[in-house]
């Protein structure tokens, strides 16, 4: 298990008091594939991806990056070893900040790990283009844009530093079927050219069938 | 047969400070008795806006120009848009119900689910202790209807809200976006609880972004695209043959079809073109959809894809 | 075809902006004011006319004059320059002191912040009056004290308010997404969560400021505020409550007046902006 590529989770438990949301779970993902995660809302699947993307500290079990353990709380990993995990999450609204243009939106990564301005302004401009936005759109805030615009600004985001793996929590859930189609080419084209692994929340069966390439059911507890 | 309600030429344009919005254009539709209509469309294309048009439930900002005619059950036929407030009071949730769209935003919190219900039943003039029976009806635990609305999950809030709008039985029923955000088998269930009200005589009007969920309740379907209806037909054909580009493609950009995204992106409703606005993003457009397309058989198309008169 | 605006809103929006319109003007007039009177009427604080007690209002002197001959309207104006004056800087004061206590119990968390809030609680079951009271006898009467006593009684509201947000914020997805974008725990609270905070620390602030107004009004009129020959508008109170017995109202009833005007004024203005601020009453319509 040392030093093998891949974003894993190790025995994770998680409990909120007395309610024990998580037991003993236990995902793997490889670079390069896309795993389809299934089960019922509310079982604890977007506590899981929390934890897979070191933004929760599980009370027992750790996460490895590349064999390497990485948990600790949310500000204890280094800011490197976050940026290789992006987030993408179901409902755009409260995943973005209201008072920040699409632009800022997606610039917000870049910046907050210093990149200068002018790579910040190039990098925006590629996603732009990758996720279908317009220079119009971009200068928008969310209350001007349809949700299916909103999550694409997000995808943008989550994109923003190359990571190495793209966790999607129920990500499509609310778009039409365009917009979604839109958004699993993009996360497509971008596992091509980087060998992400993606791991991918839905309870949508044909999606599941069609986008990933293998398919585990909930609860997890293989490595 | 006289539809239960006629849509016609209903037009709503919002006041915005520095723009208007077009949220929906010269839309005719009718709906009858035992009929389930499907309107499916991106977000943003303002199907929304079509059910609370018809309801009068919009903001003071907004200007509705067109007819929708209600008939219901036994007494004379009502207009609808510009209906005093008292009159559309005495319609709403007797003759047309509304499943709303979020229900954590819809349901009074410091009620019960049985204290909102029997309330309504009451009200519409039915007897209160069919409560448990509308619960169950609609795949709601009768215990659960002693919680508050902030004790529900999603799922269960969705199917008191259901349930709610289902208590006076009215003669049509507005769904807007009833399965948003639920799991699939709650989703099947939502849909085939429609489905029966349907068959026993609800005229149903689902909104809908789901073209899976259409599929698999619909009798007719209505495609809207940046506030006009595309294509109106009866769902096997539309599904089997889809007439206009637009639901053709999007037909293709399922999962389980070619899972192809449409390129480009619909127009703002503030900024409409002129002709076809479909057409900037269409493989069959020329320049004759600079100008408007007129609906034949259903479709709004210069170039439809399946020949007139065709299934 | 019928055309006409839907009559129903979905959204109720703010109810008397008419209201709000009024109050501002009022406010703006008496903030006018109180700039201006220095610059056109002076006013010697110690000057007194013992040849013209107790006058009823007239053409010379609008609300009349004191029992020590001054004028009434003129001591009121200035006397609103001071308990304005004071009012907001004891509401900033008041702010600062809950905005640390809120932000440190709300971002912190687990013990610090419960300890803190028992701390809240208790300071709130205070008669705040009392403590103010409490804390001028302390120190010695003067402004300062004055406004300290403002400020360590009024910040309870504040630390709840910023608390309340902060916790609401902090779970949400945008502040996930923040961190997993590899921002620093100082860029995720002074980029993303700060933003979101002051608006309402600001509007907090405000809606404090009639407290801090009566809050100094109360403790100059008990004598334990401003010396007592400075006008402001509490120690105008107490004086003229000697020559109530003689039917002398317009010593006492000007200055009172002035308070609830202008608090008043205060407190509409910031209702409206709390109405605005809501954001569903603000949202653009979801379509």
């Amino acid at each position: 298990m040392t030093d093998r590529p891949g974003l894993a989770a190790h025995d994770i438990t998680v409990s909120y008091g007395r309610h024990t949301v998580l037991d003993r779970v236990s995902l793997r993902v490889e670079p390069g594939e896309t795993v389809g995660l299934r089960g019922p809302s509310g079982c604890g699947k977007s506590t899981l991806l929390r934890v897979l993307a070191l933004l929760h500290r599980p009370d027992h079990g750790h996460v490895t990056l590349d064999g390497v353990a990485v948990t600790g709380a949310r500000h204890t990993v280094p800011a490197t070893t976050r940026i290789r995990i992006g987030v993408l999450f179901q409902n755009p609204r409260s995943a973005a900040d209201p008072r920040l243009s699409l632009t800022d939106l997606i610039a917000e990564p870049l910046r907050a790990m210093h990149r200068p301005p002018d790579a910040v302004a190039t990098r925006v401009a590629e996603l732009a283009e990758a996720t279908g936005l317009t220079t119009d759109l971009l200068r928008r805030q969310p209350h001007a844009v349809s949700d299916g615009q909103l999550q694409r600004a997000c995808l943008a985001r989550a994109l923003a530093h190359h990571p190495d793996y793209l966790l999607c929590d129920e990500a499509t859930t609310m778009l039409d079927a365009s917009t979604q189609a839109h958004v699993a080419a993009v996360i497509t084209d971008h596992q091509h050219r980087h060998n992400t692994g993606v791991i991918l929340v839905t309870h949508d069966p044909a999606l599941i069938h069609r986008w990933a390439h293998r398919i585990i059911d909930w609860p997890p507890t293989g490595t | 047969m006289t539809p239960t309600l006629a849509v016609d030429g209903l037009s709503v344009r919002f006041r915005l400070r520095d723009a208007t919005v077009h949220a929906v254009t010269d839309l005719s539709l009718t709906l009858h008795r035992g009929e389930l209509l499907a309107v499916v469309g991106e977000s943003g294309c303002g199907k929304s806006v079509l059910a609370h048009a018809v309801l009068g439930l919009l903001p003071a900002n907004a200007t509705v120009t067109g007819t929708a005619t209600l008939h219901p059950d036994g007494a004379p036929p009502v207009q609808l848009i510009g209906a005093g407030e008292r009159q559309l009071r005495t319609l709403r949730g007797r003759y047309i119900g509304l499943v709303p769209q979020s229900p954590a935003t819809s349901l009074t919190p410091v009620r019960t689910g049985r204290a909102l219900l029997t309330e309504t039943l009451r009200v519409h003039g039915r007897l209160p202790a069919n409560a448990d029976q509308v619960a169950e009806e609609a795949g709601l635990d009768p215990h659960d209807l002693d919680r508050y609305p902030f004790e529900l999950s999603g799922g269960m809030a969705q199917r008191l809200a259901t349930a709610l709008a289902l208590a006076p039985d009215p003669g049509v029923l507005l769904a807007d976006e009833p399965t948003a955000g639920l799991d699939r088998p709650l989703v099947d269930h939502t849909l085939d609880l429609l489905r029966r009200r349907c068959d026993a005589g609800t005229a149903v009007l689902l909104i809908t972004h789901d073209l899976t969920a259409a599929r698999r309740v619909a009798d007719t379907v209505a495609v809207m695209y940046a506030s006009r209806i595309a294509e109106h037909r009866p769902a096997d054909d539309l599904f089997a043959a889809p007439s206009h580009p637009y639901t053709a493609a999007l037909l293709d950009a399922l999962p389980d079809r070619a899972f192809r995204p449409i390129p480009g992106h619909p127009p703002m409703l503030t900024a409409l073109p002129p002709g076809c606005p479909f057409a900037p993003r269409c493989t069959q457009a020329d320049d004759a959809c600079t100008a408007l397309p007129t609906t034949t058989h259903g479709t709004a198309c210069h170039h439809p894809l399946t020949p007139a008169g065709a299934a | 075809m019928a055309e006409l605006t839907a009559r129903r809103p979905l959204v109720r929006l703010r109810p008397g902006t008419r209201g709000a319109v009024l109050a501002a003007s009022v406010l703006a007039a008496a903030i006018l004011a109180c700039l201006l009177v220095p610059l056109v009427w002076p006013l010697d604080e110690s000057a007194v006319a013992l040849n013209q007690i107790n006058q009823p209002p007239s053409w010379a002197h609008p609300a009349g004059t004191d029992d020590l001959g001054r004028d009434v309207a003129h001591r009121t104006l200035y006397g609103l320059r001071v308990s304005l004056l004071v009012g907001a800087v004891a509401a900033l004061v008041a702010a600062l002191i809950g905005g640390a206590v809120g932000a440190i119990a709300g971002t912190v968390g687990g013990w610090t912040d419960r300890i803190l809030m028992r701390i809240v609680d208790t300071v709130a079951a205070l008669p705040h009056l009392l403590l103010g009271i409490f804390i001028v006898a302390m120190l010695r009467p003067s402004l300062g004290a004055v406004i300290l006593s403002i400020g360590l009684t009024h910040w309870l509201s504040t630390a709840r308010i910023v608390r309340a947000e902060l916790l609401s914020l902090r779970t949400r997805p945008f502040i996930d997404a923040a961190v997993s974008g590899g921002a620093s725990r100082w860029r995720v609270y002074t980029r993303h969560l700060l933003p979101h905070v002051l608006p309402r620390m600001a509007l907090a602030t405000t809606l404090m400021v009639p407290h801090a107004v009566w809050h100094e009004t109360a403790l100059s009129f008990l004598g334990l505020g401003l010396p007592p020959h400075l006008a402001s508008l509490g120690n105008m109170i107490n004086d003229g409550q000697r020559s109530l017995l003689t039917g002398a109202w317009w010593a006492s009833l000007t200055p009172g007046a002035a308070i609830v005007v202008v608090t008043l004024a205060v407190a509409a203005l910031a209702a409206h902006w709390r109405d605005r601020l809501d954001p569903r009453v603000r949202a653009e319509l979801q379509l």
